[in-house]
């Protein structure tokens, strides 16, 4: 098959752009503008704009917005406050690419074709050509150690500088200014959520922290603490963001639910949770119906679960800026839902309605296979069931709903829900034990005008009863051990016994 | 006794040993797909049968690889190295009976064929395509007119960047921004595996028809693939595809080849 001649550039080409960038970067100790000009116009145009603009055709459903480089403002720099970045900064960026966002990591371009990106992205605005406009980067001392100390003295270097303000008082983002931040560019923006270190645009090692409040980020609310905190409380402070966030999120596939004695509870704080495993899942965007979310506000759940003979208890946990228990909301339709209409956050569980058969539609079952769909409205605080048969038929369920029970809390920047329902039994079997239920999430956020198709979900993924801990694991153990101590001794005893003999 | 009474150097005990583990070694790591676990037990069980029997087919043999063991359970200097040994043996085999008997909660695996058997023909908004014999339409242009081919090209690469880049990725690579949360992952559309073994009518079916438009075997209910016919027509949908073999420099499969 023959190929017709190309406007764009293919792998070899690339490949070729990217030799010869080696030759002439190293014949001249410059950057090929005109390799860069292709590279950019073939990999970085369709969200930045042919004209550096952020205006890609991808742009419009991007949240962060991708960078409009004629600007000259960059959120990631090592430059102080309001300064154009350095070169080593630019290539960085690209390089490690922008983690949650749009900006994927271009590392597998390789330095010189980086070098020549970051020479033509800076055509897009003149102060890069004025040396007068190129300030000396600010100083990234190393990292002293990290100490118990540093930390407890950090909290208080963030609560006396009022970071709290707009990340909340535990960092989960929910300060009271939170709902109200804009971009330079007029977009809402949301704080950083501080216990998921892994979503830093920056990235999440300590230096990067330290970078980030001490040149600020460009172009967001987030400013710069250069002249305000000394050196030594900076790392302190760094030392506490650090402590609020595991390394990785750690995503899981599987709940698995603990049995417990009694009755179960709808309160998140009952101490019957605190001995549940917790699984956390990654929430998306649903692009896959009509009404997309290509930005959803919230980007995981963590899950807990418990059990007893007749019911089976979730504690569904996730983060938002803002708790919104004003109006309602609706878990199907593809339309958004009209300008001056409250909405209210919820979040629903889905599993399907009966068990052992195939698989239903991960989006709201399908017509042979359907869900029930468990929602919690937090206007109203309670649940309703709807029975899914795909995305455009999802009705309330017709009977039998309502003995399922929902409670919700919000606090400190974070949603806890707590959902009760029967194990059901016989034909009507929900969850039975030892087995892999599937099980999906899905999560509104009112204060960013998610409902219906607008939303973030989760695949399939599974609940499991595991069943009560006999210590099955723990007496094998002694067994076993015990066994081999035995025949040890025995062994011993035998050879002594035979030297003996045979010296005798 | 002569000490090295088979005039190899090393001794017996220590033959065996180097045996044992070498042969873990090549076990364990230089087979391709790795041995599960219970069954490389079963061969360094027979492994070490063999040993034993090797070295007991000769009384010197196994009179040299004995003694060792027999001072080091027996002779006064070996107390604290016998107590150690006495010891730890108890404990690892209490752990080997732990980890035995105390299994990860997995679900379990499940099968899924990745490129299924197409039906013959689909229904595309009340038109029948042929989903074994379509054409993509202006795949001619290629060579007639390669200028008009840019531009359905350049229309392709504008559908895929306003929708499928959030899971396929910008490079086509199949790691887009949701990528992580999806099972199965999306494809990975630049690995020779996928849409270069494929025809541009099977590309159009499954684009048309999403992870909903899948027969069983593929698992239909898992996957995240929008059915495009909701969002697309007909003419992007055959853009794009000239885009995906474009931009990833990849051919699609024909009948002629
Ligand atoms: C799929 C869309 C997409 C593509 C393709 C893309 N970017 Fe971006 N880029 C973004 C988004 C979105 C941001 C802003 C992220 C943020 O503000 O947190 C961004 C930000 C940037 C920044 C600014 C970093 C800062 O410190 O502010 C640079 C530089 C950049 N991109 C360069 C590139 C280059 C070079 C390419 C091509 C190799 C490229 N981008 C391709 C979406 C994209
Ligand atoms: C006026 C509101 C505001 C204040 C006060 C503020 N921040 Fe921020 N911060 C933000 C916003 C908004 C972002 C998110 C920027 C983005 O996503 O591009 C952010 C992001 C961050 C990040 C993540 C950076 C990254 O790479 O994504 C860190 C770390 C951070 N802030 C630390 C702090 C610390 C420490 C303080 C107090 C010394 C502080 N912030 C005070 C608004 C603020």
């Amino acid at each position: 098959m023959m190929r017709g001649a190309k406007g764009g550039i293919g792998i070899i080409e690339l490949l070729a752009i990217t030799a010869g960038s080696i030759v002439v970067g190293a014949a001249a100790g410059a950057a090929d503008l005109e390799a860069g000009r292709a590279l950019y116009d073939d990999k970085c145009a369709q969200c930045h704009g042919l004209s550096g603009e952020g205006d890609g055709v991808a742009a419009d459903a991007l949240d962060p917005r991708p960078r409009d480089f004629t600007s000259g403002s960059f959120k990631i720099r090592t430059t102080p406050s309001g300064e154009l970045p350095t070169d080593p900064d630019l290539a960085s960026i690209i390089e490690r690419g922008m983690p949650y966002t749009g900006m994927p990591a271009w590392d597998f371009l390789g330095d010189e074709a980086i070098a020549n990106l970051v020479a033509y992205i800076q055509t897009f605005n003149e102060d890069f050509a004025d040396p007068e406009m190129r300030v000396d980067p600010v100083e990234i001392p190393s990292p002293p150690a990290m100490t118990e100390e540093s930390v407890e003295k950090g909290r208080q270097v963030f609560v006396e500088n009022k970071c709290g303000e707009c990340h909340g008082d535990q960092g989960r983002g929910d300060g009271e200014s939170a709902p109200t931040l804009m971009t330079d560019a007029g977009i809402p923006i949301r704080p950083a959520d501080m216990t998921k270190r892994w979503t830093f645009r920056g990235g999440s090692s300590r230096s990067d922290i330290y970078r980030t409040f001490t040149t600020g980020l460009d172009g967001t609310p987030m400013p710069s603490y250069a002249d305000s905190i000394d050196e030594e409380q900076r790392w302190q402070l760094v030392d506490y963001v650090y402590s609020l966030s595991e390394d990785e999120p750690g995503y899981g596939s599987v709940v698995v639910a603990q049995p417990v004695e009694g009755p179960l509870s709808l309160d998140p704080g009952d101490g019957s949770f605190a001995n549940a495993p917790v699984t956390r899942f990654p929430m998306l965007g649903q692009v896959t119906d009509p009404g997309r979310a290509f930005a959803p506000a919230v980007n995981a759940v963590e899950v807990r679960a418990v059990y007893n003979d007749e019911e089976v208890a979730l504690l569904v946990s996730w983060h938002d800026i803002a708790g919104r228990r004003e109006g309602s909301n609706r878990p199907n339709g593809r339309d958004a839902a009209p300008a001056d209409a409250a909405l209210s956050d919820a979040v629903a569980v889905q599993l399907p309605s009966k068990h052992g058969g195939t698989k239903p539609y991960m989006f709201y079952g399908d017509p042979a296979n359907s869900v029930d769909l468990w929602f919690y409205e937090a206007g109203a605080n309670e649940a309703r069931v709807y029975l899914g048969r795909g995305e455009e038929n999802l009705a309330p369920a017709p009977a039998g709903g309502d003995e399922i029970r929902a409670k919700g809390v919000y606090e400190d920047g974070r949603w806890q829900v707590v959902f009760v329902a029967p194990r059901g039994s016989g034909d009507a079997q929900r969850v039975p034990q030892e087995t892999f239920v599937p099980i999906a999430f899905s999560v509104w956020s009112g204060l960013a005008r998610e409902s219906g198709n607008r939303r973030a979900i989760s695949s399939w993924y599974h609940l499991y009863l595991a069943p009560p801990d006999t210590g099955e694991a723990y007496k094998a153990a002694g067994m076993m051990g015990l066994g081999a101590l035995v025949a040890e001794l025995l062994v011993v005893a035998s050879v002594r016994r035979s030297q003996a003999g045979g010296q005798s | 006794m002569p000490d090295k009474q088979n005039g190899r150097g090393l001794p017996v005990i220590a033959q065996v040993a180097l045996v044992f583990a070498g042969a873990y070694l090549l076990l364990r790591f230089s087979v391709q797909p790795p041995i599960p676990s219970s069954v490389l037990g079963m061969y360094m069980f027979f492994v070490g049968v063999s040993l034993m029997l090797f070295v007991s087919s000769d009384d010197d043999r196994f009179a040299e690889f004995k003694r060792p063991l027999i001072q080091l359970l027996t002779a006064r200097e070996h107390k604290v190295p016998r107590l150690v040994l006495g010891t730890v043996f108890p404990l690892l085999v209490a752990y080997l009976g732990y980890a035995g008997a105390h299994t990860e909660i997995a679900p379990p695996g499940q099968q899924r064929t990745v490129h299924p058997a197409p039906p013959n023909e689909i229904d595309f908004k009340g038109k029948r395509i042929d989903v074994l014999t379509a054409e993509n339409p202006f795949r001619h242009l290629a060579e007639e007119e390669p200028e008009a081919f840019r531009e359905h090209v350049a229309r392709g690469k504008d559908v895929y960047y306003r929708n499928c880049v959030f899971c396929h990725g910008d490079n086509l690579e199949g790691d887009g921004l949701y990528a992580h949360g999806l099972s199965p992952i999306p494809a990975n559309l630049a690995d020779p595996g996928t849409i270069a073994q494929l025809q541009e009518s099977y590309l159009f079916w499954r684009i048309a028809k999403g992870g909903p438009g899948l027969p069983v075997e593929g698992t239909p209910w898992d996957s995240a693939m929008p059915a495009w016919e909701k969002f697309l027509d007909e003419d992007e949908i055959w853009e794009v595809i000239l885009f995906l073999y474009d931009f990833t420099d990849q051919h699609p499969r024909s009948w002629e080849e």
